[in-house]
């Protein structure tokens, strides 16, 4: 799992509502650096740190919630909430696939065909839930969010 | 589970005084979360630690430069809970889906006894140390 990025030019004496300004525009940045390839399902770990980096930023919106316009601030962590709620339902079905795929040599003969079917039924549940996840990675409307996440780090500054 | 709302923040304070309300909101959680979540059986309390678990190490990575050496220990401890509660987590996502083939759901039951048992004993060895009451006393505020 990625570590999360070190903020420049933190400072602890400085305005909680500079610190939120600064978070933010970090975290924000790190979860459209994940976006590349996150739809690639022979490569779950892009989703997964695309996750961990929708997680992070979700938390520093509630962390620093009263130092930003209190309606911009509900429609972004809306935003953000379902983002992260999309790439939760895939991430379940890629972990419990790996799970599964990691103990069907383990099966007692008589169960494989049953692990076999239940593995097809993952893969089939992971790709409606990518099927799900698209459009809220598309580049137009993750350029959106990250436009609507500069401007509530703006207006902290101010 | 909703946040606990955290009283008395200031957008024009310091960060530190800001985050240490935080966390101390956050450590309250954890600790009232903690009790029937060591009940084995309770998948839900157990699921409701790990988001405590989560927001507590996520406010301490924001906050962490700026609240000395006893925030690191307490990430850390926080982060660990979140990793083995999370995987007591996937065993309950999968139960369900398993049904039918009982070798797959004992393997699954098995695995999240075991994790479980790695949960309390996590959690004792927290009680012990206690990283929690180290970064409180570390607070000026």
């Amino acid at each position: 799992m990625a570590r999360a990025r070190e903020v420049p030019g933190f400072d602890c004496e400085e305005p909680f509502a500079r610190a939120a300004a600064r978070v933010v525009e970090v975290r924000a940045a790190e979860v459209f650096e994940h976006a590349d390839g996150v739809l690639d399902t022979d490569e779950i770990e892009r989703l997964h740190d695309m996750r961990v980096a929708t997680r992070r930023l979700r938390a520093a919106l509630e962390v620093f919630a009263p130092c930003f316009p209190r309606k911009r601030h509900r429609k972004a962590l809306k935003r953000v909430k379902a983002l992260a709620d999309a790439l939760g339902e895939r991430r379940d079905r890629d972990v419990s696939f790996e799970f599964l795929a990691g103990i069907a040599a383990e099966a007692p003969a008589g169960d494989r065909a049953a692990v076999g079917a239940l593995a097809e039924r993952l893969r089939e549940e992971q790709r409606e839930a990518n099927e799900a996840l698209a459009p809220f990675v598309a580049p137009k409307r993750l350029k959106k969010l990250r436009r609507r996440l500069l401007e509530l780090a703006k207006a902290a500054r101010s | 589970m909703k946040a606990r709302p955290v009283e008395g923040l200031d957008p024009a304070a310091p960060l530190r005084p800001n985050a240490e309300r935080i966390v101390r909101t956050r450590l309250g959680e954890l600790r009232d979360l903690a009790g029937p979540a060591l009940d084995p059986a309770a998948s839900t309390a157990q699921h409701d630690l790990r988001i405590a678990a989560k927001r507590l190490r996520y406010v301490l990575e924001i906050a962490e430069t700026c609240l000395g050496p006893e925030a690191k220990a307490a990430r850390r401890a926080a982060k660990d809970l979140q990793a083995v509660l999370g995987e007591i987590h996937d065993c309950d996502v999968m139960l369900p889906g398993a049904w039918g083939i009982e070798s797959l759901r004992e393997m699954l039951r098995t695995r999240r006894e075991l994790l479980f048992r790695r949960f309390v004993e996590l959690w004792r060895e927290h009680e012990a140390r206690d990283p929690w009451s180290a970064l409180e006393s570390a607070f000026t505020g």
